[in-house]
């Protein structure tokens, strides 16, 4: 089925999927159908829903996201339904994961649907410090996130479906995996991209512990109300790893709470909380490898504008923020020299 | 005729859009849609007249460095495999070079291909068969490894100056 046109084609789609998995449900009824973001990897849309469930009335109000037909991310829907559902009720705040459409038979590409979840995720009045304790407690409770996310007993949670790794394995899983978006990606050698994954393939680290990492854990993937983090959003990433990774990407300079509480403090707080070390070498490895993880996410968002797979105009000068990445990358090598040099000057 | 320039034309459409199709866009894709429209058009108004030049300087800059890479590579301590000096030398002569006026397709080409060159060097400096080098051998390396990050870094400073250009004053 082709994707949905208008919000009148996709209420009604809308109706249809959701009376197929709630057979008992009558004068099933869609309203307020409006598109939160034309996504970069999935489109979003609010509804809320209401229907006679037996006798009782049934009230809802939900997300549909629906994987958009190319982006940045080579996302799952599936996998990522599967992780969020087995988080509920866990000590980490998502959303209600309710019901799937995996093959796409219903919206024309694969989607689900969750309960929707008050809250802002506007990142810019965090950064700004608009309400600068709330931002900063707001910091300090998603340490507090990522200490009760990895130290969930993930075997016990049955994320069986996540790639296995080891504490000796998982960097090098990491940096494969970015490594083969790069190389099918890529529309030019990029030397400095591949010095970059030379050097990470020659100092990958060993893990202390393997936990369910979240991969794109940071202010901007959070609904918050005041301080207080009511979901952690996007979990396309998720992945067995390294812990440490999810604090590296939390502090990458495009949405870095540093200015409400330091990266030393944040990980004081993560210890103290998980029991969980940070050795540092580890956290500037995954520092560089955070910086390569979003060229590689530019890379691919401008690959599919320029192989005409996305009309999304955000994606299309993505590639044009990959310098900047692999400069902050040699800026952190150990023994990094800073200076700039006339020859590059001269335009 | 020199004026308007391209600049000026796209700088005009972006302030254009910005201050009269905008305001009439409700909030939502949409209106995100057409202000990502404008910071692109408001950056290739910055830096369309650089770009041809950045790769004129890149291309001289690569060729130059791995001229130098050549001269450490035959005093004969380190070799790389795939990649010898006579090689190299021959990879280096583009036809850019014998045109005085190169177009940017021809140096945008060659640019490329001087890219693909340094991948082949580093790809060739970090093989295996380098881990276990002799002293002197090892030190050649490391000097060669150290003009390539230097160049990279060279390489991504100009890179910044066309996508990421300094915004001027509104």
């Amino acid at each position: 089925m082709a994707p949905a046109s208008s919000p009148v084609d996709l209420a009604g789609r809308l109706c249809g999927f959701l009376a197929s998995k709630l057979p008992t449900a009558r004068e099933l009824r869609i309203d307020s159908l409006a598109p939160i973001t034309a996504g970069n990897a999935r489109e979003v849309w609010q509804f809320d829903f209401q229907c006679i469930d037996g006798n009782a009335p049934r009230k809802m109000s939900c997300v549909l996201m629906r994987k958009a037909a190319a982006g940045q991310l080579e996302t799952e829907p599936d996998r990522e339904f599967r992780i969020v559902d087995l988080l509920w009720g866990s000590g980490v705040p998502v959303a209600r994961a309710l019901w799937i459409d995996s093959d796409g038979r219903w919206f024309g590409r694969p989607s689900f649907i969750m309960e929707r979840v008050a809250g802002a995720s506007d990142l810019p009045p965090l950064l700004k410090g608009e309400a600068a304790q709330d931002s900063r407690r707001l910091a300090l409770n998603l340490a507090g996130i990522a200490a009760r996310l990895h130290t969930l007993e993930y075997e016990k949670l049955g994320v069986n479906f996540l790639q296995p790794t080891t504490i000796e394995s998982a960097a090098g899983q990491q940096v494969q995996y970015w490594e083969s978006l790069f190389l099918k990606h890529r529309m030019e050698p990029h030397p400095a991209m591949v010095a970059a994954f030379i050097w990470l393939k020659e100092h990958l680290p060993t893990a202390r512990r393997v936990s369910i990492v979240h991969g794109d854990f940071r202010f901007g993937n959070l609904l918050y109300e005041g301080d207080r983090i009511n979901a952690l959003l996007d979990w396309e990433m998720a992945h067995l790893g390294d812990p440490v990774e999810d604090i590296a990407w939390a502090y990458r300079a495009l949405w870095s709470p540093r200015a409400f509480v330091s990266l030393d403090e944040f990980v004081s707080r993560y210890t103290e909380l998980s029991g969980i070390q940070v050795d540092p070498e580890t956290l500037r490895f995954y520092r560089l490898l955070g910086e390569v993880k979003h060229s590689i996410i530019s890379l691919t968002g401008a690959r599919a504008f320029v192989d005409g797979r996305t009309r999304n105009l955000f994606l299309a000068d993505r590639a044009s923020t990959i310098s900047a990445y692999l400069m902050q990358f040699l800026d952190w090598l150990p023994g990094a020299d800073k200076k700039t040099t006339s020859t590059a000057r001269k335009l | 005729m020199t004026k308007p320039s391209i600049g000026d034309l796209l700088g005009g459409v972006a302030t254009s859009l910005r201050e009269s199709v905008l305001p009439e866009l409700p909030t939502g894709p949409t209106r995100r849609q057409l202000q990502v429209a404008i910071a692109i058009i408001r950056r290739v108004s910055l830096v369309w007249d650089k770009v041809t030049s950045y790769l004129y300087f890149d291309n001289r800059d690569i060729e130059q460095t791995v001229i130098q890479i050549c001269a450490v590579l035959e005093r004969g301590q380190v070799e790389l495999v795939g990649v010898d000096p006579a090689a190299l030398r021959r990879r280096l002569k583009g036809d850019d070079a014998r045109i005085e006026y190169p177009p940017h397709d021809a140096l945008a080409a060659r640019n490329i291909e001087l890219q693909q060159l340094l991948v082949d060097i580093q790809e060739a400096l970090h093989a295996p068969a380098l881990h276990n080098a002799s002293g002197p051998a090892r030190a050649e390396r490391d000097e060669i490894a150290a003009m390539l990050q230097a160049l990279l870094r060279r390489m991504l400073e100009r890179e910044l100056e066309v996508n990421a250009p300094p915004q001027p004053a509104r």
